[in-house]
């Protein structure tokens, strides 16, 4: 069976994705089951997708714990733990990452020996192509879909659109079904997993008790602090200093997230936990004094010594 | 207005803010912006009702962006939830348990699926008791949270997932403004996040009054609108310079608009900026369609007067 596993963020077309390879699977012959899996349900939120086919039936289910192979459509993903982007990979998994770096510097980074393909963004392109661009990359890699048959799966499930999307998509994705040329028929199906070979979840036996133990009272106040939807971010917002007017009450109060603080000479600071990354506050700057850079950027800035 | 406002100048409005970050709010969410900039006005003593939709997600437990309490109800029965709290209020009062100063706002917080439509049974019998409570809608035209299907605050010719054809959706968006002026409301006022100033001075005013009261803002949505986040402020803005979202309040008996735009913007350039309505211009410009979305804006201003 192939099991092939789908990371990416809301708004990249990773649950079509996943739907397109899955049908393109179908047109091959194959027994198949796909389904997307959503976490906070917004866009930029780390989304999960999931994509079986074996030639028999499948009758497995849930969460893909032990991928062939992998697809990531934003390398920002990679450090953020919910995402979880390396579960389950083993020496003959296939890894793919959306980046314009090296193979072998991820092979690096994440300490991994399992084969790591690259998937570098075509020039100015948005998040909007990379699910179009993932799904050639995975159906070349798998090496048992034909490009009209792939082709036919992204026209069938992408009808209704204005036509110029679709043909973006058919363009992007057989272009980038054709780059993985040499790497064609990479992935290996893999075994079929029996009950003896199921890993019991990690989970903790709690008692019963009491419940005035077991359902306290909630009396935190603005508890969701704890939660860091930072991570949703593509792109940040940065503020220039020497540009910065001080005049807070703008971007700090049409913050929808009020994560922009003002300090004690009224400058504006940047909540980064919690910034969603919206660039809202980029918009409405009157004196354009905050500029956008991409995560993967701010990152490499930070790991200069 | 001016005089007993303690906001003169946007330079007034608070700079820090009560509802916690880390939501699970779309980036960009309109709604978001402006309960956040409600809540700075409102306070910290404001007890939340909260008819099912987007906000529900607010409070997931065991996260809460509020400083107090917050009661879940379903989409048709928030009015009834505020009326318990009120009560039950009360009688604390009548009972001396709890100080004057220690009384609550009771607020309802809903989209416009409930309130321009499943939920109005309720609101309307909430009115006709004379409920004190303020009745929050953050209308984003669509059942935002399902997946923008059309409600009853869906404009004339937008697309959503009920309404894909190439007229988009064929009704008119309900005036639920007059609705509740009609039924005997102490204050109705629209407000927007974009336009900060206004809305701070109506949540003032409102806080200070009694009775069933509402206000109503336009809660710009990327997700269901289809367009890029960072757009929602634009996007807001035009609302009010083409006449499209009136700022208006009413009070005393009487309807007044806040921000008469002088040279109001062409209707098309709040439209061209929404995937919702992108069918409008192409592969065909809908030229028909779209000077009559105009001519009903011009027949709304021209009715008010200068």
């Amino acid at each position: 069976m192939y099991r092939i596993r789908f990371h990416g963020r809301g708004g990249q077309g990773i649950k079509t994705a996943s739907r397109i390879l899955g049908s393109a699977l179908f047109a091959e012959g194959y027994e198949v089951q796909d389904a997307p899996r959503y976490g906070a349900e917004r866009r930029g939120a780390p989304i999960f997708a999931y994509v079986r086919a074996d030639r028999a039936p499948v009758y497995e289910r849930g969460i893909i714990d032990h991928p062939d192979l992998v697809v990531v459509t934003d390398e920002s993903l990679v450090q953020v733990p919910a995402a979880a982007v390396m579960t389950g990979l083993c020496d003959r998994s296939v890894l793919v990452i959306a980046s314009a770096a090296e193979p072998e510097l991820w092979q690096q980074r994440l300490g991994v020996t399992c084969r790591v393909l690259t998937l570098p963004p075509g020039p100015g392109e948005g998040a909007a192509l990379m699910g179009a661009a993932s799904v050639g990359a995975a159906a070349k890699l798998i090496g048992q879909i034909s490009a009209a048959n792939l082709e036919g799966a992204i026209r069938a499930e992408l009808e209704g659109l204005p036509s110029d999307v679709i043909e973006r998509n058919v363009g992007r994705a057989l272009e980038s079904f054709d780059s993985f040329e040499s790497h064609a028929g990479c992935v290996s199906e893999g075994e079929a997993l029996t009950r003896a070979s199921a890993t019991p979840p990690a989970w903790v036996e709690l008692e019963v008790e009491p419940t005035s133990i077991s359902a306290p009272a909630i009396r935190g106040e603005a508890t969701s602090e704890q939660v860091q939807t930072g991570l949703w971010r593509t792109m940040r917002p940065v503020i220039d200093d020497s540009l910065c007017n001080h005049c807070s009450w703008i971007c700090s109060t049409l913050c929808p997230d009020a994560a922009i603080d003002v300090g004690s000479d009224r400058e504006p600071i940047i909540d980064y936990e919690h910034c969603k990354g919206c660039l809202l506050c980029v918009a409405v700057c009157p004196s354009h004094a905050i500029v956008v850079e991409p995560e993967r950027a701010v990152d490499e800035h930070r790991s200069d010594p | 207005m001016s005089n007993d406002t303690r906001f003169h100048d946007i330079k007034d409005l608070p700079s820090t803010h009560l509802l916690g970050s880390g939501t699970p709010m779309c980036a960009g969410c309109g709604g978001l912006q402006a309960v956040s900039q409600i809540y700075d006005v409102l306070g910290p003593n404001t007890i939340f009702v909260n008819a099912a939709g987007c906000m529900t997600l607010l409070s997931v437990y065991p996260f809460t962006p509020f400083r107090g309490s917050w009661l879940y109800t379903s989409m048709g029965s928030a009015p009834a939830g505020a009326q318990g709290v009120r009560d039950a209020l009360d009688i604390l009062r009548d009972r001396g348990k709890i100080e004057a100063s220690e009384d609550m706002q009771v607020v309802v917080l809903t989209g416009d699926g409930s309130a321009y439509g499943m939920g109005l049974s309720a609101t309307s019998g909430a009115i006709d008791r004379g409920l004190d409570f303020i009745y929050l809608c953050y209308d984003n035209e669509g059942y935002g949270n399902t997946g923008q299907q059309t409600s009853a605050a869906t404009p004339h010719a937008a697309r959503t997932s009920t309404s894909t054809g190439a007229a988009g959706y064929p009704g008119f968006k309900k005036d639920l403004f007059s609705i509740w002026v009609a039924n005997g409301a102490s204050y109705v006022a629209t407000v927007i996040g974009t336009e900060p100033l206004d809305l701070a001075r109506k949540i003032e005013k409102a806080a200070k009054l009694d009775g069933p009261r509402m206000i109503l803002s336009l809660a710009p949505c990327p997700t269901g609108w289809d367009y890029d986040p960072k757009d929602s402020a634009e996007i807001g803005r035009l609302a009010v310079k083409t006449g499209v979202w009136p700022l208006k309040e009413f009070a005393d008996g009487e309807v007044t608009h806040n921000k008469k735009p002088r040279k109001r913007v062409p209707v098309v350039e709040y439209l061209e900026r929404q995937g919702r309505f992108a069918h409008l211009f192409e592969p065909e410009r809908q030229d028909r369609v779209l000077a009559d979305i105009q001519s009903k804006v011009d027949r709304y201003w021209d009715a008010v007067g200068s």
